[in-house]
């Protein structure tokens, strides 16, 4: 299936390209689905190229060799994902898993390395892409190091809540959030029961409603997203 | 005083950039002497400029609460800054001198220009952030999946030190909490960690120094995650 440029101007990051750039992206970009669980590409293989979603989310994810995961992000429609493994060759540096049913474009790794080198402008708008990453890496690695488990939840919810009918609510299951937060099932679970309790949160099947967003802010980590 | 091109070529960052993207940078670049504690900037801040070390250690830090998580440590030859430069955001992470120093700085401005100029000091910046990418998956893989011993060890292999004649030295140039802030620990835990490993033969601890004397013992340690 062709990429079309309305489907490139979907993606907030591509939105100022301009429209040679576009016609260019369009042209080598190839389009891939994917299942719900299906797995995008694996920690350690070569990189196939970068990757934007069209539709649906996709996790990226460590795993420990004990078998434990650890979410890097949850990235939903409009995000990208892959990194630029062109400066080494560790491949990549996670696993790309499909959380529902996604479409998602791929722009391939030689041409990624040919607009690198040749297109300036598109190059600036990977270095953009890669520091927005950037920020987002180091915010986990602090709230992994230095926050509480308690807390590292707490900014999960916060995170991952979206307004559906004047609501804020987070669809994420309570297995998801605990890869996202570092901890297991169970933690999350009853860290949840107890935020029910004080009526901050409301659970229902599937999804986490926020009565009480304010009670759930850390003082610092109040920064722009 | 002008920074000279010979000594922008020598930082690694900069080694591979055409005569040209070097001249205009040493034309805009001035050098920066620095103290210990010294803040190039701080978590929030605008964008900055780049950074190279001359000489001289640097943290780079996350805090919240009264809480700081040291990301990683910079030593002479590393090239840092400008990572909220392409977006126009507050910076994501802090950057502090634990020692003094020299580095060599380019303003956010020229930088931004000099960027949309030379494709080969873009393509560079491309390098240094995906550099850091590896860096923050590779810590974030640690706190996840590895105890306190595993990521003290780990920790301490990545500090400078230098062979001596009872081991691998490492000069103390880093307070017993700036050492639990590159864990993500409490300074208590690190320091009873410490006397485990002396207990055990893998290093020695001295007034100014930690003296690893069994590496591959602390590689093993540093290598082990939890099951």
């Amino acid at each position: 299936m062709a990429v079309t440029i309305e489907d490139l101007r979907s993606i907030p990051i591509l939105a100022q390209t301009v429209p040679d750039d576009l016609d260019t992206l369009a042209e080598l970009m190839v389009t891939r689905f994917y299942a719900p669980d299906e797995l995008i590409f694996l920690e350690g293989n070569t990189p196939s190229g970068i990757w934007f979603i069209l539709k649906g989310q996709v996790k990226i994810i460590k795993v420990g060799s004990g078998g434990r995961i650890q979410a890097l992000c949850i990235a939903s429609s409009g995000k990208c994902f892959g990194t630029c493994p062109l400066f080494n060759q560790n491949g990549n540096p996670a696993n790309a898993q499909a959380l529902t049913e996604v479409t998602l474009l791929m722009l391939p790794q030689e041409d990624l390395e040919y607009l690198m080198k040749n297109n300036i402008r598109l190059a600036w708008v990977l270095l953009k892409i890669y520091s927005q990453y950037l920020a987002q890496l180091a915010r986990l690695s602090e709230s992994l190091g230095s926050l509480s488990v308690s807390d590292r939840i707490n900014d999960c919810l916060l995170h991952h809540a979206a307004h559906t009918d004047s609501q804020l609510v987070v669809s994420l299951t309570h297995e998801k959030l605990a890869e996202l937060a570092g901890t297991v099932r169970e933690v999350v679970s009853r860290h949840l029961s107890e935020l029910a309790e004080q009526n901050v949160v409301q659970l229902e099947f599937g999804r986490i409603i926020l009565l009480n967003p304010s009670a759930l802010h850390l003082p610092c980590l109040a920064e722009k997203k | 005083m002008a920074v000279t091109m010979q000594e922008l070529k020598v930082l690694p960052a900069f080694s591979r950039l055409s005569p040209l993207a070097l001249e205009h940078i040493a034309g805009t670049a001035h050098y920066l002497p620095f103290a210990a504690g010294f803040a190039f900037y701080q978590q929030g801040d605008p964008p900055t400029g780049l950074f190279s070390l001359l000489s001289g250690q640097v943290k780079f830090y996350r805090h919240s609460k009264d809480k700081i998580q040291i990301l990683y440590v910079l030593h002479e030859g590393s090239t840092f800054g400008a990572e909220s430069l392409p977006n126009d955001m507050p910076s994501p992470c802090g950057a502090q001198a634990l020692t003094p120093g020299t580095s060599i700085y380019l303003p956010p401005n020229e930088l931004h220009k000099l960027l949309l100029e030379h494709p080969d000091l873009l393509f560079m910046q491309l390098e240094l952030v995906t550099k850091q990418l590896r860096q923050f998956t590779s810590l974030v893989h640690s706190l996840a999946f590895r105890d306190v011993s595993a990521r003290l060890a780990e920790n301490l292999l990545k500090l400078k030190s230098y062979p001596t004649k009872d081991g691998f030295c490492i000069e103390r140039t880093f307070s017993q909490q700036d050492l639990a802030a590159m864990v993500g620990s409490a300074r208590e835990v690190v320091c009873r960690t410490l006397k485990k490993f002396e207990k055990e033969g893998v290093l020695r601890l001295e007034r100014s120094s930690i003296i690893i004397c069994d590496l591959n013992r602390l590689k093993e340690i540093a290598d082990q995650e939890i099951r």
